[in-house]
């Protein structure tokens, strides 16, 4: 969907040109409930794997949404989405492609998703920028700072509306929590939560397995810009978490995209990071310049990390005069009943992402910033790669949040950016 | 409507992960595996680890992995990490006896690293089709953003070949980001202009144009 109304000029005129009738169904100009193809927005995927399809249907359930294309290495997976769109449309009209650069290159597509491994993350949003695409993509956005860096220069260079798909931004409870915080209701905010997976990473390779016929997968343009290794049919299965090539920030980011950049958003910190990182054991504490603590602790799947609200993903945000808490159940606890008067009637799944979804398409229409934006995103991951170089350094970082590196420290800024395997490029 | 999948990651998470973070060894024991008959995956971990705690004595070792298939992506993380104007030049020296994805690799490093010195080596490739990095060297010279990779950008944009345009003008758009943040809109607004002359209008002229309108008045 382009801001000027040329589609709708461009099916009078084509009309026209090709000596058709000019009296267009009422249907294709928007009525009987329909959309008109004016108005709608056609997307485009690129590496949908089982949380893709879940952001798909997200999209495919909206009225202006006109799904047309798959780009995917994984032919498995590439004809899955084409059967989820036919479906849906009840034609044979998606087409399916194993390089994403005819996605890229069609010039109906207004927006794409984007929902590969967290290796082609990054660089998938920059090239979909640079064909002047509008974003949705999957997290963490990111294997490095410098990659968030890069992506929201990126976005903002070219203009193009951008998502992250870190959802509980657009989740009721959690968005209930976060504005309670920003709007005073807890007092001053002095500590803020973020809960996170147990930290590590791999540097083991699988085995060594023949590698498919690339027309079934293609292994060279799967690693794309990570380094080589031989193929292993359990990284394309989605058991590639916890490899360091494939898994920025020592699994941090894995929930950090969104616990942490739910902190930032409590604490009214979007446009800025902490500025002091420690780990001890599996928890860091960071303070910002203002004072406020964030602290990310364990997430509390074997009964650690004491959270109250059952589920995935909790945040717990902490005033002087109250805190709340909310996870993925959709459920809040706070610390008077009074706290959560006006709050969800019902309760969302923290992992839905329809709400998100409806946000991005919204502003792609409208020009305006997403709730996950590029410069939220760029913060957000920036916080939780630089709480990983403190952890995997053993030691306290600084961190200048303004020049957006470490301070007076080699060490930790040589963490902050990976060669990618050439011929891949930002 | 809760389901497996999104957790499904965070198991997958939890069975790797939980390790403590060891220290990176010394240099001379990562040096001492590359120069061992240790297999690739024991080098190119060497490598990775290099990018950290090397110093200008693991130069020669990593440039000497360039022309390797598979480690030379491994030693170009290396050398990208190395402070120093050595790392560049040992990237730099590299440039003639490459070719192909190697010499496309080696052209990247030397944008990330923002080399000026390379400028003039990037030039060359660009003007020069039978290396086929010409699109990767603009892309570079466009992350160098120096007034002098500008000025190559400029003369790609005004007369180089009509297949470069679109890559030169990307690079131009970064260039003229580098060169406004380092307090040259003047410069920044005549590499948008090109842009502007050199491409029918379309999104990067519209990209350019919105630049432009950002930049502060003259």
């Amino acid at each position: 969907m382009t801001p000027h109304p040329t589609r709708r000029h461009f099916l009078k005129t084509a009309a026209l040109a090709m000596g058709m009738p000019t009296i267009i169904p009422a249907s294709a100009l928007g009525k009987d409930g329909a959309v008109a193809p004016s108005n709608r927005i056609v997307v485009g995927a690129i590496g949908i794997g089982p949380r893709g399809r879940e952001d798909l249907a997200a999209f495919l359930k909206q009225p202006d949404v006109q799904f047309v294309a798959i780009a995917d290495v994984q032919e498995d997976r590439r004809e899955i989405v084409r059967r989820m769109a036919n479906k849906r449309y009840g034609n044979e009209d998606c087409v399916k492609t194993r390089d994403m650069f005819e996605v890229l290159g069609r010039e109906d597509i207004d927006a794409v998703l984007i929902a590969t491994g967290d290796h082609w993350h990054a660089l998938g949003i920059i090239l979909a920028a640079k064909a002047g695409k509008d974003v949705y993509c999957e997290k963490p956005c990111s294997m490095t700072i410098r990659e968030s860096q890069e992506l929201a220069d990126a976005v903002n260079r070219y203009g193009r509306v951008f998502q992250a798909g870190t959802q509980r931004r657009n989740v009721d409870n959690f968005r209930f929590a976060a504005e309670l915080a920003r709007n005073g209701k807890l007092g001053r905010i002095h500590t803020v939560h973020a809960s996170i997976l147990p930290l590590g990473e791999s540097h083991d390779w699988l085995p060594a397995q023949p590698e498919p016929a690339v027309e079934v997968c293609d292994w060279d343009r799967w690693l794309g810009p990570a380094p080589w290794r031989p193929y292993n049919k359990n990284y394309v299965q989605g058991r590639w978490r916890g490899y360091y090539d494939f898994h920025g920030g020592a699994a941090l980011p894995e929930w950090g995209a969104h616990t942490v950049d739910l902190c930032q958003w409590a604490a009214s910190a979007d446009d800025t990071t902490p500025v002091e990182f420690e780990a001890e054991g599996e928890t860091i504490h960071a303070r910002y310049a203002s004072g406020v603590k964030l602290v990310m602790r364990l997430a509390g799947f074997k009964g650690e990390g004491k959270w109250l609200v059952p589920g995935t993903c909790p945040v717990r945000f902490e005033g002087d005069q109250g805190w709340i808490e909310a996870a993925d159940s959709g459920k809040l606890v706070a610390s008077s009943p009074g706290l959560l008067e006006g709050g969800p009637s019902t309760q969302m799944a923290g992992t839905d992402p329809t709400q998100h979804v409806r946000n991005f398409l919204d502003c792609v229409k409208s020009r305006a910033k997403p709730a996950a934006n590029a410069d939220v995103t760029r913060r957000g991951h920036i916080v939780s790669h630089a709480a990983s170089i403190g952890w995997r350094l053993g030691r306290k970082v600084n961190f200048d949040p303004a020049t957006e590196t470490f301070v007076n420290d080699a060490e930790a800024n040589r963490m902050c950016s990976r060669a990618r395997r050439a011929p891949w490029h930002a | 409507m809760p389901s497996i999948h999104p957790i499904l990651p965070a198991l997958l998470v939890l069975a790797l992960a939980g390790s403590t973070p060891a220290a990176e060894p010394p240099e001379t024991t990562l040096l001492a595996v590359l120069a061992s008959d240790a297999g690739v995956h024991e080098k190119a971990r060497a490598c990775q680890q290099l990018a950290v705690v090397a110093s200008p004595a693991a130069i020669p070792a990593l440039a000497g992995l360039l022309d390797k298939e598979p480690l030379a992506d491994y030693a170009r993380s290396g050398l990208e990490g190395i402070p120093g104007p050595a790392a560049a030049e040992a990237l730099r020296k590299a440039l003639p006896r490459l070719e192909g994805r190697l010499l496309a690799g080696v052209v990247n490093s030397l944008g990330v690293r923002r080399d000026a010195a390379a400028v003039a080596d990037l030039q060359k490739l660009a003007l020069d089709p039978q290396r086929g990095v010409a699109a990767e060297a603009l892309a570079s010279l466009g992350m160098i953003g120096t007034l002098e990779a500008a000025k190559i950008l400029d003369t790609a944009l005004t007369t180089g070949p009509a297949e470069l345009r679109i890559p030169a003008a990307h690079a131009a758009l970064a260039a003229a980001t580098h060169l406004a943040k380092a307090g040259n809109p003047a410069a920044a607004r005549d590499l948008l202009k090109d842009v502007s002359r050199a491409l029918p209008a379309g999104s990067l002229t519209a990209v350019a144009q919105r630049l432009l309108d950002a930049l502060p008045a003259s």
